[in-house]
């Protein structure tokens, strides 16, 4: 909103220049965004909190610059008993609600002389941004910059009677606004109609057919309160905000709306001529408000700062308040018809703390009593991001809104998405149920960039329909590897592509620094694996079909995703240590080189030799592999190492030879394998 | 020994070992004098056959015979080890890349959080994170925002369509939360003061993307629930924090505003860390740049999760991590974050 410096002189005395004057209000909780000089005035752009409808006129912020420089508000002298009813023209109000419009004035001015406005009127208003139409159209305009009231000046020759009824819209019923747009009512919408059809949306925007113009004699202006919830549903409904909806739906009081009547009326007298001829009001009676009861000792412990009673009292008569002494010690406080934000003892402190100032508040430090929390999911997934980074992965943040569409390459297993009511574009259409998607778009973006190695990450929720269909979210971890590993060694230039078995290296890692010692993995496809902690499920792998990477932009790369479920996972996580004495004895390591075919599987030899060899074996491991010319077609040749040792002596040779011999038979018992 | 000069010997030793030019030769020539059957060796074995008289003076001269092969071996070894050194800087290139295993770099956002995060458990906090999935009762009327007003067009919200038909009408519709402060009314409907509790997390709201705006970003949210807790403390903490995370010569300022959760309400300020509180283009030419909205917990919040307004008193806070990482690393554009480029990211 804009308000300017003279504007703000006709009310309250200035002493202070404009720039001076910004901050002080920005220190108040007015917030001037900008000062900027023009034609001998200071326009200031200032930002209003939605609770504060009061500073949405001149007259309201003039209050404020008088409790913060301590001076006097002037106000206009209202002209009373102008509005007298008159024979002549029978002026009738009818609402149909009064729920709906506590308030409705109409008052009946006679040979108005329409005209351009003068100069003054003119430079004010185009100063806080508002177009002049007419000099009648200006005045309500003007009030409703100085006072906060919309006002609204219909041209009574083109109502059907000086009957004014305020009333539902009927269903289906039209009207042609002063923007000159038709739009079409329903019963939601409150309208001004006169007995054939309706005038104005009431609070809203008035209607063309009514509008005052050069031609107009006599007019009739409304000074009304309505609904603020009814006018917000309306204005929301037909998708227009207007500086009247703008103040109506925040809240304008009875008491303001009558001073802006009369202010409106004076103005139209001395700029406009004219006569007032008839004047009628109807609404709901004002309401009185209880007042509240402020304790300044309570002030205190609240603020940390001891504000005077007296300050006190001086600071709520400035803004409008009426203090009493009641006991001892304890202020009743009346608040004003404009203070509808002010409702328990709370608010008033607020209302003293920012006119005292927040800077003197002092700062102190709150005695905490620490409750110290460990092994929290923050702390955990603080940790797995740690592992992978170690790991070489960057750490990525990518959106969970998704588009419906992307997920088909992703699909494996998804039911039903939750979905967003009401998504901004295609893009936001479901939360998504994967990462995988979002993270293979990250790694094609890169990969575009030129990058020759793409090793990412990301900790966030997933989110499906559970089976009684109410959404739910889980923590899930997603890796994406794609692209060349490099080094310039001594021997040269060595490089190899990413491929799953780097991802297997990776979610072992992670394992292991969590204390999970019982997990697997297993082949599920010839491009994809599952993997196991304790025989649960807890993720999958796999290499992105070509097809799939092509239509995300990657092209001849294998992209080697996977993706966990990092709730279960973590439950499974042992990080207590435990020291386990270093061996005392020498233990004994035999290669075992074999020849299978290719399709026996390596955890099955393994598992075979664990079982063969009993307490001894303390590790067994693939060492060397090869597969190509020197062997078979469809054979594969292994070395095999083992360790054996012993806790309680240094184990001899004869011990592992049997062993070892058990082993060998297993070994080409079952999986035909050929000593080498 | 009849026969054997050994100042013969030492000349012809001299003479042979400046001949040597590899450690190679060195150890052949080390053999051939004082290995096992070398030549040394040989003397040492033939005392027994002298003359008793001459015994003493031959074993001796054998000795010092000894030591002084022992000597010049150990100087040519010296020698020709300082040259092979030289040898193989001649030949090494220091200049060829590294052979290094790169680790990868935590998000930006995720750094800050967590610095953000450490400073306050630091000074006593906890962390407690909340689903992101809310209902509108947490998101919204718990914390005094009620559903049809004017307060509530700050924060436009992303609704979950429904497919189940009833849900209890205290929860209402669900959302994506649109700030973290909803984690405030779960932890104090669950647990009792004393509080002081931090949240992080992702946060939604519907706002077309552009160079400070995302739909999705994150805050940290804090709050401290006491019988004792002041407007003051809350003064004092962010204080702190601040100077914790900009340095201990940022100014700090404290503006009236409106929260429908806090009363009274706060906005911190803090002078512009780019031009020093002269006013630059950072700041709007203010000279101070707006980070956190804060206050006093509203009764009226109390009331809904069930605390004595009278007995408590707390204070809350919250901000946007974006924005601190942009003021904080001097970055202009908020889609960077999201774009996850590994030249952005490998900065931080």
């Amino acid at each position: 909103m804009k308000v300017t410096y003279n504007w703000l002189k006709d009310f309250v005395e200035i002493k202070l220049p404009a720039k001076e004057l910004a901050d002080k209000l920005t220190m108040a909780g007015i917030e001037v965004k900008s000062v900027e000089e023009k034609l001998g005035d200071f326009i200031f752009e200032i930002e209003i909190t939605s609770n504060r409808p009061d500073w949405l006129s001149v007259i309201g912020v003039a209050r404020e610059v008088a409790a913060i420089t301590g001076k006097k508000l002037k106000g206009h002298k209202v002209v009373k008993s102008q509005v007298t009813s008159k024979a002549g023209q029978a002026l009738t109000i009818e609402i149909e609600n009064k729920k709906d419009c506590p308030l409705y004035t109409a008052t009946i001015i006679k040979n108005v002389k329409v005209a351009p406005s003068p100069t003054w009127l003119k430079a004010r208003l185009e100063s806080v941004g508002c177009r002049s139409i007419n000099n009648i159209v200006d005045i309500t305009n003007y009030v409703l910059f100085e006072y906060g009231e919309p006002l609204h000046a219909f041209d009574l020759e083109k109502l059907a009677s000086a009957k004014i009824i305020i009333r539902r819209a009927r269903e289906r019923e039209k009207i042609i606004a002063i923007d000159e747009v038709e739009r079409v009512l329903s019963p939601e919408i409150l309208v001004i109609a006169d007995q054939e059809k309706p005038q104005a949306i009431a609070g809203v925007m008035g209607g063309k057919h009514s509008e005052v113009s050069f031609a107009t004699k006599n007019i009739l202006l409304e000074a009304a309160i309505f609904d603020p919830l009814l006018v917000r549903r309306g204005r929301q409904k037909l998708g227009i905000q207007t500086e009247s909806s703008y103040r109506f739906e925040r809240g304008v009081d009875l008491e303001t709306a009558q001073k802006a009547r009369a202010r409106a009326i004076a103005l139209i007298q001395e700029i406009a001529a004219g006569t007032v001829e008839a004047g009628k009001s109807q609404g709901l009676a004002k309401t009185k408000t209880p007042p509240i009861s402020l304790n300044p000792d309570y002030a205190e412990r609240l603020l940390g700062a001891k504000i005077e009673t007296n300050k006190i009292k001086s600071i709520l008569n400035y803004l409008g308040f009426a203090v009493k002494l009641k006991k001892k010690d304890s202020l009743s406080v009346n608040v004003p018809g404009y203070r509808q934000d002010v409702k328990k003892e709370i608010d008033l402190i607020e209302e003293i703390a920012r006119i005292y100032g927040y800077d003197r508040i002092p700062r102190t430090l709150p005695r905490v009593a620490p409750q110290l929390s460990s092994g929290t999911t923050w702390e955990l997934v603080g940790l797995v991001k740690n592992i992978l980074v170690g790991c070489g992965l960057n750490e990525v943040i990518t959106y969970s809104l998704i588009e419906r569409g992307g997920l088909k390459d992703f699909g494996a297993g998804i039911s039903l998405p939750v979905e967003i009511a009401n998504p901004l574009s295609k893009e936001q259409e479901i939360l998504r149920p994967t990462l995988l998607l979002n993270l293979t778009k990250c790694a094609a973006h890169n990969l575009n960039q030129k990058q020759e190695l793409v090793q990412i990450f990301e900790i966030a929720k997933a989110f499906s329909l559970a089976q009684n269909l109410k959404a739910q979210e889980e923590l899930v971890l997603a890796i994406a590897l794609c692209g060349n590993k490099s080094w310039i060694l001594p021997q040269g230039k060595v490089s190899y592509e990413l491929g799953i078995l780097d991802l297997k290296g990776i979610v072992k890692t992670l394992f292991t620094r969590l204390g999970i010692k019982d997990y697997t993995f297993e082949t599920e496809s010839n491009v994809g694996a599952a993997i196991f902690v304790e025989r649960i499920k807890v993720g999958v792998m796999n290499i992105l079909p070509r097809e799939a990477a092509e239509r995300l932009d990657i092209k001849n790369k294998n992209l080697a995703l996977a993706e966990l479920n990092l709730e279960l996972i973590l439950k499974h996580a042992k990080l207590e240590k435990k020291f386990i004495s270093l061996p005392l004895y020498p233990g004994i390591t035999r290669d075992l080189s074999i020849l299978v075919k290719e399709e026996v599987s390596l955890s099955a030899i393994l598992s075979e030799i664990k079982e063969k060899a009993g307490l001894i074996l303390e590790e067994v491991k693939l060492s060397d592999f090869y597969k190509g010319k020197q062997v078979p077609a469809g054979f594969k040749s292994l070395t095999i190492s083992c360790f054996f040792r012993s806790a309680q002596r240094t184990l001899v040779e004869t011990e592992v030879q049997p062993v070892l011999s058990a082993i060998s038979q297993a070994l080409s018992e079952k999986f035909s394998a050929q000593f080498r | 020994m009849p026969g054997i000069d050994i100042a013969a010997l030492q000349k012809t030793i001299e003479e042979e070992i400046t001949k040597i030019n590899s450690l190679l030769e060195l150890e052949a020539f080390r053999l051939k004098y004082l290995g096992r059957k070398g030549v040394v060796a040989g003397l040492t074995s033939a005392i027994p056959t002298l003359a008793k008289e001459e015994r003493a003076t031959f074993g001796q001269q054998a000795n010092a015979l000894k030591n002084s092969l022992n000597r010049l071996v150990e100087e040519k070894e010296k020698a020709l080890g300082a040259k092979a050194a030289v040898q193989i800087t001649n030949t090494m290139d220091i200049g060829m890349p590294a052979v290094t295993h790169q680790i990868g770099r935590l998000h930006p956002i995720t750094q800050v959080m967590e610095e953000i995060c450490q400073i306050f458990t630091r000074m006593g906090f906890s962390i407690v994170e909340g689903p992101e999935i809310e209902s509108e009762y947490n998101n919204f009327t718990g914390l005094n925002i009620p559903l049809e007003h004017p307060s509530r067009d700050a924060f436009d919200t992303f609704y979950i369509k429904s497919h189940v038909t009833s849900h209890t009408s205290q929860e209402g519709k669900l959302l994506l939360r649109s700030h973290t402060s909803p984690v405030q009314i779960r932890v104090m409907k669950s647990r009792k003061p004393p509080l002081a509790v931090i949240v992080p997390g992702r946060v939604y709201r519907p706002d077309a993307t552009d160079a400070s705006h995302l739909f999705m970003f994150h805050q940290i949210e804090g709050f401290m629930v006491d019988s004792d807790i002041k407007f003051s403390d809350l003064k004092g903490t962010l204080e702190m924090f601040a100077k914790a995370v900009f340095g201990d010569d940022i100014k700090m300022r404290f503006r009236p505003h409106f929260f429908p959760f806090t009363e009274p309400s706060a906005e911190m300020d803090i002078s512009c860390i780019i031009c020093k509180g002269k006013g630059c283009s950072v700041c709007g030419r203010k000279g101070w740049l707006e980070i956190l909205g804060s206050g006093m917990i509203h009764p009226n919040v109390f009331g809904h999760v069930g605390y004595d307004p009278k007995k408590y008193t707390g204070f809350a806070f919250g901000m946007g991590i974006e924005r601190i990482a942009m003021l904080k690393y001097g970055i202009n554009d908020i889609r960077l974050f999201c774009e996850n480029d590994l030249r952005f990211l490998e900065q931080f």
